[in-house]
């Protein structure tokens, strides 16, 4: 469960006096849930996902991700909490001198699993993603929606609470953008929270569901809409 | 951690060695002139120690007694001489050798010579010191024996000695000191770069949920690496110059000939502690140099 609750941020900036990133912002998402957060640039979508991954706390208000308050995490234990959740980004992340199977054999490895445990996992989530032929290949060899599948399938390894995919479709073509997303449901369907921001309107109204809209720092929408 | 993934993070730091060749070769070769240095430093300083030891072994105070004393006031000098905490040695010499040896270094002053009524040289002891710096302490404390005429004692030599070697023991600590800090300072600069060159891949291990230890021990063994390969690499250098320069002076240089060739260090006697401190010093140089480098691209 991610629970937002009075959070604002505001970032100090010398020459401006600061900017206000997000205002009185209240957010709970339930377990199980797909929500797209949507909005413009600007309107507070990164600090709210790196307030999600504590990169960043609040300036007041509290921050709930899978049981973990935030404002009190201590830095020694915030990679135990990152491992409970999966990160996909715009740009991949994936490691370019590993192969996808080791890519995706990397994060068991950072979460200590045995090597029996990668063996059989690993090859199951490259599946799940249908990359199974593609596993000894470097990034550098697939394509953008390639890559993004492995992204998806190292998130989905350590099999976490929740997944965070900022911009996931951002980098590929339109037509792979609904497999990413369906993909994500697929997972969202065994019972894995995903959390998607896009910009992407189309995407958002073709499968619908809960939407976030942030506009200058507030929710200018929380609500659901149906899918084409 | 399991041993498996230990291994697996052993295996990618020597595979990134490798991997990042070119960043490797500079890091190595760094640390190659760091050890150099330093490995030259200390030699010299050793050289300069065994030097002044020699020279201060040829130092020594003469204790004249009265002239009519008899066997048992020389015992009890004897033994108050060699009960000394200074003394290394104590030889007796004869007023007879002495009379003779003063004779033969004078041969055109036999004559007169000759018209002295009694032999007047007196008995002598000559004593040779440990610790150069006390010899005045020292001279001081013959002076009180029963017996004793007369002490005397190269003091401006000593003290002369005293100072050059403290001299020279401040100036080898300092440039010690300073190579040191200039090569951690520049192993420092040169393996950020290496690490600023994969800070993506850093930052992806901890968005991932990498503790700080699992991305630091690759590049720590990375470092280990090179450092200890560098260690080698400077052991074998320093050898085969120090060597040849041994060599050198064996047959050319005069001033060695004074002191005589025990005067240098020979490196056969050094060779494995020279080594393995050069391995180990390489080892820590690059591994602490790595941690303190990655530190700040671990706090995501």
């Amino acid at each position: 469960m991610v629970e937002l609750k009075n959070v604002d941020v505001h970032y100090v900036d010398g020459a401006k006096g600061g900017v206000d990133a997000l205002n009185d912002v209240n957010i709970r998402v339930n377990d199980g849930e797909f929500v797209f957060i949507v909005g413009d640039s600007g309107a507070g979508k990164s600090t709210l996902l790196k307030l999600l991954t504590r990169e960043i706390q609040p300036t007041s208000g509290r921050v709930f991700v899978n049981g973990y308050n935030l404002s009190k995490l201590r830095n020694r234990k915030l990679p135990y909490f990152r491992r409970s959740l999966g990160m996909i980004f715009q740009d991949f992340r994936l490691i370019p001198t590993l192969t996808v199977y080791e890519n995706v054999a990397f994060v068991l490895r950072v979460i200590d699993k045995s090597k029996k445990y990668i063996r059989q996992r690993v090859p199951y989530v490259l599946d799940l993603v249908k990359l199974n032929d593609k596993a000894k290949a470097y990034p550098g060899q697939l394509s953008g929606g390639e890559q993004q599948r492995v992204a998806i399938a190292r998130a989905f390894a350590c099999d976490p609470k929740i997944i965070i995919a900022d911009e996931p479709t951002g980098n590929i073509d339109p037509k792979l953008s609904y497999e990413i997303v369906e993909l994500l449901q697929d997972i969202n369907e065994c019972g894995t929270t995903v959390i998607m921001v896009t910009h992407n309107h189309d995407l958002v109204k073709y499968f619908g569901g809960r939407i976030i809209n942030l506009r200058e720092g507030g929710i200018a929408f929380d609500g659901y809409i149906e899918g084409e | 951690m399991r041993m498996s993934n230990f291994n697996y993070l052993v295996k990618r730091g020597v595979g990134s060695v490798f991997r990042n060749a070119m960043m490797s070769i500079a890091s190595f070769f760094v640390l190659l002139v760091s050890l150099l240095l330093i490995g030259v430093s200390v030699l010299v300083a050793m050289d300069i120690n065994v030097i002044m030891t020699n020279i201060e072994e040829k130092n020594e105070i003469d204790v004249y007694v009265y002239g009519d004393v008899d066997q048992a006031v020389l015992n009890h000098i004897y033994d108050a001489l060699d009960n000394n905490p200074n003394r290394m040695s104590v030889v007796f010499y004869s007023k007879e050798e002495a009379w003779e040896d003063k004779q033969n270094e004078m041969p055109e002053m036999k004559e007169l010579f000759e018209y002295l009524p009694e032999n007047p040289m007196p008995h002598t002891y000559r004593v040779t010191v440990k610790d150069i710096s006390k010899i005045s302490e020292t001279a001081d404390e013959f002076r009180t024996i029963e017996g004793v005429e007369k002490v005397t004692a190269p003091y401006d030599f000593a003290s002369a000695l005293v100072n050059i070697r403290s001299t020279l023991t401040v100036i080898a600590g300092a440039i010690l000191v300073v190579m040191v800090i200039t090569s951690v300072i520049i192993i420092y600069n040169a393996i950020r770069s290496s690490v600023f060159a994969r800070s993506k891949e850093i930052n992806i291990m901890k968005v991932v949920g990498a503790t700080n230890a699992f991305v630091k021990i690759p590049f720590f063994i990375e470092g280990m690496f090179i450092g200890v390969a560098a260690g080698a690499a400077s052991w074998f250098i320093t050898k085969i110059t120090y060597e040849a320069l041994v060599q050198l002076f064996r047959e050319d240089i005069t001033i060695w000939q004074i002191f005589g060739l025990s005067s240098m260090v020979q490196f056969d006697d050094v060779t494995w502690y020279f080594l393995a401190a050069n391995c180990i010093l390489g080892a820590l140089l690059g591994a602490v140099g790595t941690i303190i480098s990655t530190g700040k691209y671990v706090k995501v």
